[in-house]
């Protein structure tokens, strides 16, 4: 009869609505990853001085910066005075970016760095784009660089 | 007879240099592919596309494959041709499959396949101007945006001085050098490569042309 294979399917749909999924994986495990993933691009403003360079190079222009110039005082009599640049706004829109990586790569200062998160998804595509804040965020959840290989030389940031 | 032999004993001088493909002239194109469906057993087509070679006009490539036990032999042919007027024969009656393929290549290069009984776009919108995968093809989105990297260090979108000299995006021409051909005459652009990118080929004005 029409609709046989259709009351098959409630049935056995129906029969296993108590057990637990057979399949394991993302949605109920967290994905074991490897190291160096791309998730998300965090940021620590401490680091940044607003060279722009990451703005300039990523080909998807998805990088928004913006800042002024503060003047402190000089410390000596005589002196003169030093101005910084100060970041009001760092944006990254991650309805453009393409993880290509090249911001982390090009940045002077290592502001910028890789996080395993990938849990970010909108409803709103205008909700992607991370503010200063957010990227800040993201950085709790950077991972420690990957142990040196055996007899590699002593990287050279550690005197002695 | 190992596949390096039976492709040197059916294509023989045409194979390139490198050994991993035939150079094929464009009015061989279409018997040469039929040479490697008939005669090597290419029976499977992978695709076909275009490249832009800039003064060296554009190349079609394609590859085709004949399924082993095991494993798979492949092929790949190309040939170029002139930019000022791309044209190759249509290989759709040797492989059906090869339509889609040449379609795409029509739009997004414009290099005509002689025999195609449908040239219609595949994938670019209704009304697009332009071959969008050509180098001289400048993405109007481009122009259009303000590119987030023109700001100097210490400064915000609204301080921005107005008379001072911008720094520009990379690859992407000047608006004051970026103007449209006048329609119905052949454009002169395309004869000359331009050089950093530069293109005289926008797309259409009415806003259908290029989205991000």
């Amino acid at each position: 009869m029409w609709g046989d294979g259709l009351l098959d399917g409630l049935a056995a749909a129906w029969s296993k609505l108590t057990e637990p999924p057979a399949a394991t994986g993302y949605p109920g495990a967290l994905p074991a990853l490897p190291a160096r993933s791309r998730g998300v691009i965090a940021l620590i403003e401490e680091n940044c001085t607003v060279c722009m360079l990451c703005a300039r190079e990523c080909p998807s222009w998805c990088i928004a910066i913006d800042s002024h110039k503060e003047e402190t005082p000089s410390v000596t009599p005589g002196g003169r005075e030093r101005s910084h640049n100060m970041l009001d706004r760092f944006a990254i829109d991650y309805s453009l970016c393409m993880y290509c990586g090249i911001c982390i790569e090009v940045c002077p200062f290592d502001a910028l760095h890789w996080s395993p998160e990938f849990e970010y998804a909108e409803l709103d595509i205008r909700d992607l784009t991370h503010e200063r804040d957010r990227l800040r965020e993201w950085m709790w959840t950077v991972p420690p660089p990957p142990a040196l290989d055996p007899h590699a030389p002593p990287p050279k940031e550690i005197p002695g | 007879m190992d596949w390096p032999e039976q492709v040197s004993r059916v294509f023989g001088a045409e194979i390139a240099a490198d050994a991993q493909s035939v150079e094929v002239t464009a009015a061989d194109w279409h018997s040469r592919v039929l040479g490697a469906r008939d005669d090597l057993g290419c029976t499977f087509f992978d695709w076909l596309t275009g490249v832009d070679l800039l003064p060296g006009g554009f190349e079609v490539v394609a590859r085709f494959a004949a399924p082993r036990v095991g494993h798979t032999d492949a092929i790949m042919l190309r040939t170029t041709l002139p930019r000022h007027q791309p044209s190759v024969a249509c290989i759709c009656d040797v492989f059906a499959g090869a339509a889609w393929h040449e379609r795409e290549t029509y739009e997004m290069f414009g290099v005509d396949f002689v025999g195609h009984l449908d040239l219609r776009p595949l994938l670019l919108p209704d009304g697009f101007e332009g071959h969008p995968l050509r180098k001289d093809f400048v993405l109007a989105s481009r122009v259009v945006k303000p590119w987030p990297g023109a700001k100097d260090p210490g400064e915000s979108a609204s301080d921005a001085a107005p008379g001072r000299r911008r720094t520009r995006p990379p690859g992407v021409p000047d608006s004051s050098d970026w103007r449209r051909p006048p329609i119905g005459q052949p454009d002169a652009s395309v004869d000359t490569p331009p050089e950093s990118g530069a293109a005289r080929r926008p797309p259409d004005a009415t806003g259908t042309g290029d989205r991000p």
